[in-house]
């Protein structure tokens, strides 16, 4: 059937209708483009950590490490271990070299006096004089040779503005002067990801960091020649002491990579939604599209039918025009995902996450799924609207015809309500059950829901957004809005695609909203004094404890507490801890004692909720192994409800400080003396920091802002990332209007013949766009907000709709209308008169 | 399916042919137990007022749309009988359409819609043929033309020679003068004419204008679905004088 000539009959017909093609092509493209990059991006953060960890090992046949871990977080360090093991490794046979290594919390400042800033952990360590063993290598300067002689890598040198010969601090809580000498690389890069990593002598860490006995970190060991890593890890377990354990070089990196892994992986999938998104959107999109085309062809499919084609011919046309949109926009798509990764990875570092990303990979895998993907998804768009022109019977040709369906239908309206009331019912299910499955499955109904019912409801919707039009703008107003309701299918078409992409919107807007309005209503419920400390959003900074001693001597300050955090495991489980002194914390934060009492230094106290997991009481026995391998058994003495600052465990300092070295304080609570100068406070405050990195001395209302800031940047990129869906959905919307406008030539040159004038022409464009925006905006909205309620409902989160953000989210669907009928609008108002009268 | 030459077989006939549309009450019975025939080599008008069945004659006849009772030949075929992957095939290898209007498929030259019902099946065009429909109907200087490019009368021309490019056992031409001026009105008639007197074929065609009908061969007039008159000879006067009488409009 299909012959050359054929084939050539379908080259000439799209050709012949590249215009109305290239609408469906861009939307194809953007959404494919996007997908590549997020996978694109994925790969490359992939690599560039794997090629981290492939680094830091790589000279390392052995490490001797403590064997307890107490945090999944990727990075952290594990407890001490007895120096001896040191020089027991080095006598056993195999062993080439073996060093200690030796480290611990080291906070640089820079030319600024303030801690260099950074994302990722903040290291000091000893230089470790093996090359092979050393993953970083100096390039610049020279190894430190003194105790008071540091080398600093590379990325935390030139944040901090630091030269060689430059004397700086290093806090290791304490203020260590000292001179910087060298500048170290990690392999190829400025460092090992975000790590800020500052090196001592042994000896300069053992007299500033670890000062005191010969406890280590770790021991790292390179085997001789011909002695496996296996081998040399067998022989040197007899020999270690008790808690510690041996580990090779290749299992290490191994472990390493799945800890990252886990987070990589939650962080592709989140990419590969937003993708997802831009790409079921563009797929209404070009939906639409092609049920408009089929319809304003039905004549030339029917002349086809009376002068012989058959069925399958017809299907096959319309198939071909669906492949070869799918083809040429999935072929560019990858190519511009490419960019989009670049674009992507710039947003992510706009939003203050730079990400782990050395140059682009472009791995089989991405290809492999998008391409498919934007192939597939273009050929499914296009399928109903191609059998359906397969059916046109060659009678059409010589009938004037309805170019499409008429109103909804009635099993439509049937089908339709019975999924809707499901849906409905299955979200609020699910948020009153607090089942995310549930209320996911509900979600993903509502977008069939809006498939099947769309058409039903778009001629009332259309008509009411389309009132105000109809009102006050006179004729065209009036046209506008009867244009759009008289297809409800192509109106719902467009507009479907837009309510996705603001569903989407809205829905992580009443999320991040209701999210940073619990953690908002916790902080401030629980802390009601006037200025705060703060160490910043890293979790791995801090300061020296003995800031909040300090402040509480001032004589403007009544009370100040202190509160570090660290990670123990109770039970089984790793958790987190926070450390303070219980009973001055309980004087700056309420923190809602519902059992028990927090009135000495020696407390241990739990949240309700971790009470209440765990089926705890005042009294009951918690047990608890630290970083270093000991275990210690505490007995809850208070249990507290408000959970927002102390977290679930509140352990005092004295016994933290018996396992752990070095401990930092994130924030200090200060409650002022009734009568006292905040402004003066502040400024004394100020003052008294700057020795110790100068950590941020905050108010009441900026602390709490503080605490949803990344909040922020993460909505930031959100936003950012679904903009491509809204974008993809105008595209569609600008793209129904200028086949309406095509399809209504006659018409348009008609109310020019009687005497509307361009203006006017324009005008009633652009209105029937705005009523179309409106429409799918407000669904949007409202879907938006039924689901984020579920969501946070089902999360147990407070419910809060931002007005203002939601606000800003119609005018900006409103105004997208606008800038969807520019073209349009421009074309149909120039079309003269005449012509469009002798159109054919 | 026998593939008889259009040389050796043609025209269309057909017996009893009833069709309604709707059902109980509200049933209209547009044809009412027509016979007719359209003979081999022969040009035939179908004429009668608005609503008499014309175009539901033509399209039973051509296979577009179905009988409600009655049967259709075209050929030896009977139609009823067959599927719609056949009918496909009988209108792309053994019909030929000239419309109205809306003949011609837009974005391909007058070349390629001449030879779209072969593209459509696939088969090699008959060269020689081609070149003598291209000849009579004058159009070897528009064949690289697409349709936006040609005259109406140019248009319909290119339709008529599509429609004789497979050398079909009948033509169906509907009102095809009724979007032209007068003079390319009769030069597409004089045309019709010629392909039955010289390219032996075999033409029917629905029309209002009794001067158009005058180049019949005969006339059958239609009303109320059923066959009144059959015209043989007509001239305008006659064709004019009967349709008055029928209480046509024109």
């Amino acid at each position: 059937m299909t012959g050359p000539a054929f084939t050539g009959l379908i080259v000439k017909e799209l050709w012949g209708h590249r215009r109305r093609l290239a609408g469906s092509l861009v939307a194809v493209f953007l959404g494919v483009a996007f997908l590549t990059g997020t996978l694109v991006l994925g790969d490359t953060m992939a690599k560039s950590i794997d090629r981290f960890f492939a680094n830091a090992y790589a000279g390392t046949d052995v490490t001797v490490r403590n064997a307890t871990t107490v945090t999944d977080m990727p990075g952290q360090l594990r407890g001490e271990i007895d120096g001896s093991a040191v020089d027991r490794v080095r006598a056993v046979a195999g062993v080439a070299v073996a060093e200690p290594v030796v480290q611990g919390s080291g906070q640089v400042l820079g030319v600024d006096g303030k801690i260099i800033e950074s994302d990722g952990p903040r290291i000091a360590g000893n230089w470790i004089t093996d090359p092979e063993l050393n993953a970083y290598q100096i390039v610049e300067g020279r190894a430190p040779r003194t105790p008071d002689e540091v080398v600093i890598n590379r990325a935390t040198a030139d944040r901090g503005k630091l030269k060689i010969g430059d004397r700086t601090v290093v806090l290791t809580p304490q203020r260590v002067p000292v001179t910087l000498v060298g500048i170290t690389k990690f392999g190829e890069d400025d460092g090992f990801g975000d790590t800020s990593f500052t090196a001592f002598t042994l000896e300069g860490m053992r007299k500033h960091v670890i000062p005191g006995d010969d406890k280590v970190t770790a021991v790292t060991i390179r085997a001789a020649s011909g002695v496996s890593q296996e081998t040399l890890t067998e022989r040197i377990r007899p020999v270690l002491p008790p808690g510690a354990e041996a580990v090779t070089g290749e299992e290490l990196a191994a472990q390493d990579r799945e800890r990252v892994d886990q987070f990589l992986g939650i962080f592709r999938t989140a990419l590969a939604a937003f993708g997802g998104v831009a790409l079921l959107v563009a797929a209404f999109s070009i939906h639409n599209t092609f049920a408009i085309t089929v319809a304003q062809r039905t004549r030339e499919s029917a002349l086809l039918r009376v002068v012989g084609a058959s069925r399958r011919q017809i299907l096959t046309l319309v198939s071909a025009e669906a492949v070869a949109i799918g083809a040429i926009a999935t072929v560019a798509g990858l190519a511009g995902g490419i960019g989009c990764a670049a674009l992507l990875k710039l947003l992510f570092a706009s939003f203050g996450m730079g990400l782990v990303a050395q140059g682009l990979v472009i791995s089989l895998g991405t290809l492999l799924i998008a391409a498919p993907v934007g192939l597939v998804v273009t050929l499914l768009s296009a399928l109903g609207p191609a059998l359906r022109a397969a059916k046109v019977p060659p009678l059409a040709a010589l009938r004037e015809v309805a170019a499409e369906r008429p109103g909804p239908s009635d099993s439509r309206i049937v089908i339709g309500s019975v999924l809707a009331a499901v849906a409905v019912g299955g979200i609020v299910w699910g948020a009153l059950t607090e089942s995310m499955t549930m209320a996911g499955a509900g979600a993903v109904m509502c977008l069939i829901v809006m498939v099947v019912l769309g058409p039903v409801v778009a001629r009332p919707a259309a008509m009411i957004a389309g009132a105000p039009a109809a009102r006050w703008r006179g004729v065209p107003g009036v046209l506008a809005r009867d244009n759009a309701t008289r297809s409800p299918r192509r109106t719902a078409g467009a507009a479907t695609a837009l309510m996705v992409g603001v569903g989407v919107v809205t829905l992580m807007t009443v999320f991040a909203g209701s999210l940073r309005a619990s953690v908002e209503d916790g902080v401030a419920g629980s802390f009601h004094g006037a200025l705060v400390v703060n160490a910043g959003s890293n979790e791995r900074g801090g300061y020296n404890p003995r800031v909040a001693d300090e402040v509480a001597r001032l004589p403007q300050v009544e009370n100040a507490a202190g509160l570090g955090q660290g990670a123990v495991r109770v039970g089984s489980d790793n958790a987190d801890v926070r450390i303070a002194d219980p009973a001055r914390l309980g004087k700056v934060l309420a923190l809602d004692v519902a059992a028990g009492s927090l009135a000495t230094a020696d407390t241990f106290a739990v949240s309700q909720d971790a009470a209440d997991d765990h089926r705890w009481r005042v009294g009951s026995p918690v047990p608890v192994t630290f970083a270093d391998g000991s275990k210690q058994t505490f007995t809850i003495g208070a249990i507290y409800r408000n959970d927002d600052v102390a977290g679930d465990y509140l352990m005092p300092r004295t016994a933290w400080s018996a396992h752990n070295r070095q401990a930092l304080d994130r924030v200090t609570f200060i409650e002022l003396k009734p009568g006292a100068s905040a402004a003066d406070a502040h400024k004394a405050i100020e003052a008294l920091v700057k020795p110790y990195g100068t950590p941020e001395v905050q108010d009441r209302d900026a602390y709490i802002a503080s605490q949803s800031e990344e909040m922020n940047a993460f909505l930031g990129i959100v936003y950012a990332m679904l903009a491509l869906a809204i974008i993809i959905a105008l595209l569609g919307i600008a793209n129904t209007l200028a086949l309406s406008v095509h399809e209504r030539t006659r018409e348009l040159g008609l109310l020019r013949a009687v005497g509307a004038t361009r203006g006017q022409v324009r005008s009633m464009v652009r209105w029937e766009s705005v009523i179309v925006a409106l429409f799918g905006t407000a669904g949007g909205i409202g879907l938006g907000i039924l689901l984020g309620w579920a969501l946070t409902r089902a999360l147990g989160n407070p419910f809060a709709a931002e007005t203002l953000a939601l606000s800003i989210i119609a005018l900006v669907g409103a105004l997208a209308g606008i800038l969807a009928a520019i073209r349009p609008a421009r074309r149909a108002s120039r079309l003269a008169a005449l012509t469009a009268i002798a159109a054919p | 399916m026998p593939t008889t030459g259009a040389a050796t077989a043609g025209g269309a006939r057909t017996a009893g042919l009833a069709k309604v549309y709707g059902s109980g009450d509200t049933a209209v019975r547009a044809l009412d137990g027509v016979s007719v025939e359209f003979p081999r080599g022969r040009f035939t008008a179908i004429m009668g007022p608005s609503g008499a069945g014309k175009s539901t004659l033509m399209h039973c006849v051509a296979g577009l749309d179905s009988a409600t009772s009655g049967q259709v030949f075209v050929g030896d075929e009977e139609l009823g009988a067959l599927s719609d992957r056949q009918l496909t095939k009988l209108r792309r290898e053994r019909i030929g359409f000239v419309f109205q209007a809306f003949n011609l498929i837009p974005t391909l030259t007058a070349r390629e819609n001449i030879l779209l019902p072969m593209t459509l099946a696939g088969t090699k065009p008959d060269q020689e043929w081609l070149g003598s429909i291209v000849r009579v109907l004058g159009l070897g200087d528009r064949l690289g033309h697409r349709p936006s490019e040609l005259s109406g009368g140019q248009q319909q021309r290119v339709a008529l020679a599509r429609a004789l490019a497979t050398r079909p056992q009948i033509i169906f031409a509907d009102e095809p003068t009724g979007n032209l001026d007068s003079r390319s009105g009769a030069e597409v008639l004089r045309l019709l004419r010629e392909a039955v007197d010289e390219l032996r074929q075999t033409v029917a065609m629905v029309t209002h204008d009794p001067v158009a009908a005058a180049h019949a061969d005969a006339v059958i007039f239609l009303a109320d679905g059923q066959v009144v008159d059959i015209m043989t000879g007509p001239t305008p006067a006659r064709v004019l004088d009967r349709m008055g009488e029928l209480g046509g409009t024109s």
